[in-house]
C-alpha cells in the first residue's frame, strides 16, 4: 500500500536503544559517540606524553612536574562526529520478488532497513546521509539532529522507484570524488552487477573508508524452485536465456550464489569491515536484532 | 438419482474428448515458462556458453496426469458408476416394522424410552445404510400387515413413515406380514432386496405353532431388546350365576411374562364401588384366575385392575360393560296352578302371577304382561298382547276346532320350528285333544292323523303372537315327560327372544376374534350380527362352528347369533405367548460397512468427492496463482534516476 509507513511506531521505539557501531577512528566535530584513539579536546583521560614546544600549557599536569621535575602532557579522548553514508541500491534487480509470498521483494526490503539505521543513528545524534544509486549515484538525503528528522528521511525513502542497471565501478568513482571525508559507508544491495562488484568495493575500502556491506537476496534468488524448461529474462540487462532446469541445475546454482556472497564477505571482512547477508524471508526485526547485532554491526 | 448412465463406449468417446481437450490447453499453457529474474550470472558457468535446450516437451507431467486423473474421476460419478453387473442395480427392500401392542412397553432402566423408539432407531440405522437407488417400502406389522408407504426413494418420506409408525392394540402376526412383505417385493419390478423385520418377535402361541415363512434369500433381523418384566390382564369375564338371576360371575385371568415370579393385586370395581381385592402368586409364563360376584340387574361398567404398576401398562387396567337383567312378567289364569307353577317357577327370568279364572278381567294395555296364559279357559272377549292358550273350550277357542280326539295317535312335530326346537318324541301319551281347522296364516306346529291340533299365529303388524295348544300337557302322564317343559320355555323364547338369550360379556383382547356358537342355534348366516358401539357392521365369516371377525384397535362388539349373544370388550392389548427365534439364515443388526447391503453403495458421490480433490491438489501443487508455485514477479520499472 503506497501509504504505509516503512515502519510503524512500536518498532521505531525499539530501536533507540541500539547505536550503528564502526572500528576504524576518523577525524572529525566532537560530538560523536564512537570513541577515538586520536587526542583532543575530549572528557576522558588517554595518556601522558612529553610536552612539546607549542603545546598547549593548560594540558600540562604540573603535579607530575612538581614531583619528577619533568612536563608532560595530559591528553584527553575525544569522540568525533563521523559522517555515516548510505548506498543504497535501487537497481532492478532489487525489484525482483514474490507477489503473495512470505518473502517481500528486496527493493522494500532494503528502504526499511535503510530507514532503521537511518533511525539508529539519528538517535545518537549521528548524520546519516542516504545515497541511493543504480548506474550511477543519484541525488541523496542528508538526515542529522535528531530522530524529529527521521520522517524526512523515511519520506524520501518511501518516493524512490527501481530502475536501471547496477554499475558499481561508476558510482563508487562518483562517491570518492564528492565524497572525500572518510568514513562509514554502509552498502544496501544485492551487489548483482554484471562486471563485479568487488573491485569497486575495494577502492572504497582502499581510501580510508569502513565498510558495512548488507547483502540482501530473496529465496528464488538463491535456490530457485522451478523446474523443467524455462525462460529466463535478466531484470537489469534484458537478456534472454531458455534453459532446461533440474534439481542439479538448481544445486549447481546456489553453490555458484553461495560462493558470490562469500566473495563479497571476504571484501568487507579483509578491509575491518562488516558484512551481512539476509534472505528478504526474514523479519526486519530478527534482521537487526539478531544478524546485524551478531555481527556487530549495530548494538 | 438419476445421472447420464454412461456405457462404457460412451464414457471412453466422452473421456477421450475431454482428455484431448485438457492436453491440448495444457501444452499452451504449461510449455515453457518465462520468468523475470534478478540475474542470470548464476545459470551460465563462466567461460562456457549457455546451455542448449533440448527439445519442447511436456513440462510438469505429473500435473497433466492429475488434471486427467480428476476428470475422468468426475465423468465416472456423473456417469454412475457401479462394481459388478446386474446385481448392483436399483433392488426393492421391505421394512417390516413391529408395531404390535407390546411395543409400547417401557423399558426397565428408561421409563422414558419405549421399545418402539428402539425399533424406530434400528430402522433409521438401516435406512442410512440402503443404497440410495434402493427403493424401500414400509410395512406396519401388528394382526394385519399396513404398508405405510409405497416403493420410495426418498429416504425423507420413509423416516417419516417410520417415526410416525406407533404400537397398535393387537400381537404381531409374523407369517402374514413376511408373506405379504416378500409378495410385494416381487411384484415391486425391480430386482429384490432384504425383507427386514425390526422388533423383538413376540408371537402368540397360535402364530408359533402355525408360523409359515415364506421363501426370503435375503432376510434381515433388526433384534430390540425387550428384557421386560410384565404382568398383565389376560381377559375379564362375566357370565349370569347359576344361583340367582341377578348375580354375575367375573372371572379375571392374569399372566406373568417376566422371567420371575411375582405377586400381584387383583381389584375389581363395579359402578365405581369396590368388588374385592385377590391376591394371586404367579409363577414365570404361567396364568391364574381370579373369581369375583357382582350383585345387580342393572347395566354397568366392571373394572379391573393390577396392582403394582410394571412397564407394561395397556394391560394393567380393563373394563367389561354388564348388560341389563331382563325378566319375562307372566300372568296365568288357571284353575289348576299347581301343575303350571313348578314349570314356571324353575327359571329366575320368569316372574308368574297366578289368578284364578273367576278373577279374569281384560288387562290395561300399559300394563298388560309379557305373556298370558290361559288354562283351560277362554275369556269373554278375546285378549291382545302375547297369549298361550292350554286346551280352550271349543266353543271359544281362537282357532275353530273341527273335533276332539282322545288318546290321538301318530303324533308329528313340525321342524325346523323354533316353537318346536328339541321337541321329537313321537310317543308322548296325550290324554285326549282338540283338532284344529287352521287358516292359511297359522303355523302348524304338532298334528295327529286327523289334523293339526297345536298352532301358532302372528299378528299381521307382528306385535303379537299366540300359540294354541288343543291338549293339556300339565294333565295326564304328559306332565312327566321332558316335552313338557320344553314345550314351555319355546313358547317363552319364542314370545320374548331377548329376556332369554345367553348374554355372555367378555373383555379381551383387540384382534381375531373367534366365538363358538351352538350347533344348530343359527339357521343360516344371515342369523349372525356383528356391531360396534355405533352400531357399525364388522365383517366377520361363520366357520367351524363359530363367528370370526377382526377388530383392529380397542372397542366393544356385540355378536349375536340365534338365541345367543355375547359382548366383548375389547379393550385388553393382544399379548404374546411366545419369543421367536429367526432362522439360521438370517442376517442380525444394522449393515456393517463391508456388509453386502453396504456393498452396493452408490460410489458417485466419493468419485465426485475424490475427482474434486484431485483437481483441488493439483491445483494447489502447480497452479498458476497457487502460493506452492513459486514465480518470479515483474519488476515494476519506474523513473530511473
Amino acid at each position: 500500500m503506497p501509504n504505509e509507513p516503512l515502519l510503524d511506531r512500536e518498532f521505531l521505539e525499539r530501536l533507540e536503544r541500539l547505536a550503528i557501531h564502526w572500528q576504524r577512528s576518523f577525524a572529525g566535530l566532537v560530538g560523536g559517540h564512537n570513541r577515538s584513539h586520536f587526542a583532543g579536546g575530549g572528557q576522558e583521560f588517554l595518556d601522558h606524553r612529553h610536552f612539546h614546544q607549542g603545546d598547549d600549557l593548560r594540558a600540562v599536569n604540573w603535579r607530575a612536574y612538581m614531583r619528577l621535575d619533568k612536563m608532560f602532557l595530559k591528553m584527553f579522548q575525544i569522540e568525533p562526529r563521523v559522517p555515516v553514508r548510505m548506498l543504497l541500491d535501487t537497481s532492478a534487480s532489487m525489484a525482483t520478488g514474490f507477489p503473495g509470498s512470505a518473502s517481500s521483494d528486496k527493493f522494500t526490503y532494503a528502504r526499511q532497513l535503510t530507514a532503521a539505521l537511518c533511525y539508529v543513528g539519528l538517535v545518537r545524534l549521528d548524520t546519516i546521509q542516504i545515497l541511493p544509486f543504480s548506474s550511477k549515484l543519484r541525488e541523496g538525503k542528508t538526515a542529522g539532529g535528531g530522530r524529529h528528522r527521521y520522517r524526512l528521511a523515511a519520506e524520501f525513502l518511501e518516493e524512490l522507484e527501481p530502475g536501471g542497471i547496477t554499475d558499481f565501478l561508476t558510482i563508487v568513482r562518483q562517491y570518492l570524488n564528492e565524497y572525500p571525508q572518510r568514513g562509514l559507508v554502509i552498502v544496501v544491495s544485492d551487489f548483482l552487477d554484471e562486471s563485479g562488484c568487488e573491485k569497486a568495493l575495494q577502492y572504497l575500502a582502499d581510501y580510508g573508508n569502513e565498510l558495512m556491506l548488507i547483502q540482501l537476496w530473496t529465496d528464488q534468488d538463491r535456490t530457485p524452485p522451478w523446474n523443467g524448461e524455462v525462460d529466463l529474462t535478466d531484470a537489469e540487462s534484458g537478456g534472454k536465456l531458455r534453459i532446461q532446469v533440474d534439481e542439479e541445475a538448481r544445486r549447481k546454482y546456489t553453490e555458484a550464489f553461495d560462493g558470490f556472497s562469500a566473495g563479497i564477505k571476504d571484501v568487507a571482512l579483509r578491509n575491518q569491515g562488516k558484512y551481512t547477508g539476509l534472505p528478504t524471508s526474514m523479519p526486519l526485526e530478527d534482521a537487526i536484532f539478531g544478524s546485524m547485532v551478531r555481527a556487530r554491526s549495530i548494538a | 438419482m438419476e445421472f447420464l448412465n454412461l456405457s462404457l463406449g460412451q464414457f471412453i468417446a466422452l473421456f477421450g474428448t475431454v482428455a484431448a481437450f485438457s492436453v491440448a490447453l495444457y501444452l499452451l499453457d504449461r510449455n515453457r515458462r518465462k520468468l523475470v529474474v534478478s540475474t542470470l550470472r548464476f545459470w551460465v558457468e563462466p567461460g562456457k556458453a549457455a546451455p542448449v535446450t533440448r527439445r519442447s516437451r511436456i513440462q510438469q507431467p505429473f500435473s497433466l496426469l492429475l488434471q486427467l486423473l480428476g476428470m475422468a474421476l468426475l465423468l465416472l460419478a456423473i456417469a454412475q458408476f457401479q462394481f459388478g453387473g446386474r446385481r448392483n442395480l436399483s433392488h426393492d427392500h421391505v421394512l417390516v416394522l413391529d408395531t404390535s401392542a407390546w411395543m409400547g412397553a417401557t423399558l426397565p432402566n428408561r421409563p422414558d424410552l419405549t421399545l418402539m423408539d428402539l425399533a424406530r432407531a434400528n430402522a433409521l440405522g438401516w435406512l442410512r445404510a440402503v443404497p440410495a437407488a434402493d427403493r424401500v417400502l414400509v410395512v406396519r406389522a401388528d394382526a394385519l400387515a399396513t404398508p405405510a408407504t409405497s416403493w420410495e426413494l426418498d429416504r425423507g418420506k420413509t423416516a417419516r413413515a417410520i417415526l410416525e409408525s406407533q404400537p397398535g392394540a393387537t400381537a404381531l402376526n409374523l407369517s402374514q406380514n413376511l408373506q405379504f412383505a416378500s409378495r410385494m417385493q416381487h411384484s415391486g419390478g425391480s430386482l429384490p432386496g432384504e425383507i427386514v423385520y425390526d422388533g423383538p418377535g413376540r408371537i402368540s402361541l397360535r402364530e408359533s405353532n402355525n408360523l409359515a415363512l415364506p421363501d426370503m434369500p435375503a432376510f434381515r433381523v433388526l433384534p430390540v431388546d425387550d428384557n421386560v418384566e410384565n404382568t398383565g390382564l389376560r381377559s375379564v369375564g362375566a357370565r349370569r350365576s347359576d344361583t340367582g338371576g341377578g348375580t354375575w360371575d367375573v372371572i379375571v385371568r392374569v399372566r406373568n411374562y417376566g422371567k420371575r415370579p411375582r405377586s400381584i393385586n387383583v381389584s375389581l370395581n363395579f359402578g365405581n364401588a369396590p368388588q374385592g381385592v385377590r391376591s394371586v402368586q404367579l409363577p414365570p409364563g404361567e396364568e391364574r384366575e381370579a373369581s369375583f360376584e357382582v350383585h345387580t340387574r342393572a347395566a354397568g361398567i366392571v373394572e379391573a385392575r393390577l396392582y403394582p404398576n410394571d412397564a407394561f401398562a395397556a394391560d394393567n387396567y380393563a373394563t367389561l360393560e354388564l348388560p341389563e337383567l331382563r325378566s319375562l312378567p307372566v300372568v296365568v289364569y288357571s284353575d289348576h296352578s299347581e301343575e303350571l307353577r313348578p314349570a314356571l317357577a324353575s327359571d329366575p327370568r320368569v316372574i308368574a302371577d297366578f289368578r284364578r279364572t273367576a278373577q279374569y278381567k281384560p288387562e290395561n294395555p300399559q300394563s298388560k304382561p309379557a305373556l298370558l296364559i290361559l288354562d283351560r279357559f277362554a275369556p269373554p272377549v278375546r285378549p291382545g298382547g302375547n297369549v298361550l292358550w292350554l286346551d280352550p273350550p271349543a266353543v271359544d277357542s281362537p282357532v275353530p276346532v273341527k273335533e276332539r280326539v282322545d288318546h290321538p295317535k301318530d303324533l308329528n312335530w313340525t321342524p325346523d320350528q323354533p316353537l318346536t326346537l328339541g321337541l321329537r318324541a313321537r310317543d308322548v301319551q296325550i290324554g285326549s285333544a282338540s283338532v284344529f281347522d287352521p287358516g292359511p296364516n297359522e303355523i302348524r306346529l304338532a298334528s295327529i292323523d286327523k289334523g293339526p291340533i297345536m298352532v301358532a299365529n302372528i299378528s299381521p303388524d307382528g306385535r303379537n303372537r299366540s300359540v294354541v295348544v288343543g291338549f293339556d300337557p300339565f294333565e295326564g302322564p304328559m306332565r312327566y315327560e321332558l316335552a313338557t317343559p320344553l314345550l314351555l320355555a319355546n313358547v317363552m323364547r319364542w314370545v320374548a327372544p331377548d329376556v332369554f338369550r345367553n348374554v355372555d360379556v367378555g373383555t379381551q383382547s383387540a384382534g381375531a376374534v373367534s366365538m363358538p356358537f351352538t350347533p344348530g342355534a343359527v339357521a343360516n348366516q344371515n342369523g349372525v350380527q356383528v356391531l360396534t358401539d355405533s352400531g357399525v357392521n364388522l365383517p366377520y365369516s361363520v366357520h367351524d362352528k363359530a363367528v370370526d371377525f377382526f377388530a383392529g384397535e380397542a372397542s366393544r362388539v356385540r355378536v349375536i347369533a340365534g338365541n345367543s349373544e355375547r359382548v366383548y370388550s375389547l379393550t385388553l392389548p393382544e399379548m404374546w405367548d411366545v419369543k421367536w427365534s429367526p432362522p439360521a439364515s438370517a442376517r442380525h443388526g444394522i449393515p456393517a460397512w463391508n456388509d453386502a447391503l453396504r456393498r452396493n453403495v452408490d460410489w458417485w458421490p466419493f468419485l465426485a468427492a475424490l475427482g474434486a480433490a484431485v483437481l483441488i491438489a493439483e491445483w494447489v501443487a502447480y497452479g498458476r496463482y497457487s502460493p506452492l508455485r513459486m514465480r518470479v514477479m515483474k519488476p515494476k520499472l519506474g523513473r530511473a534516476a
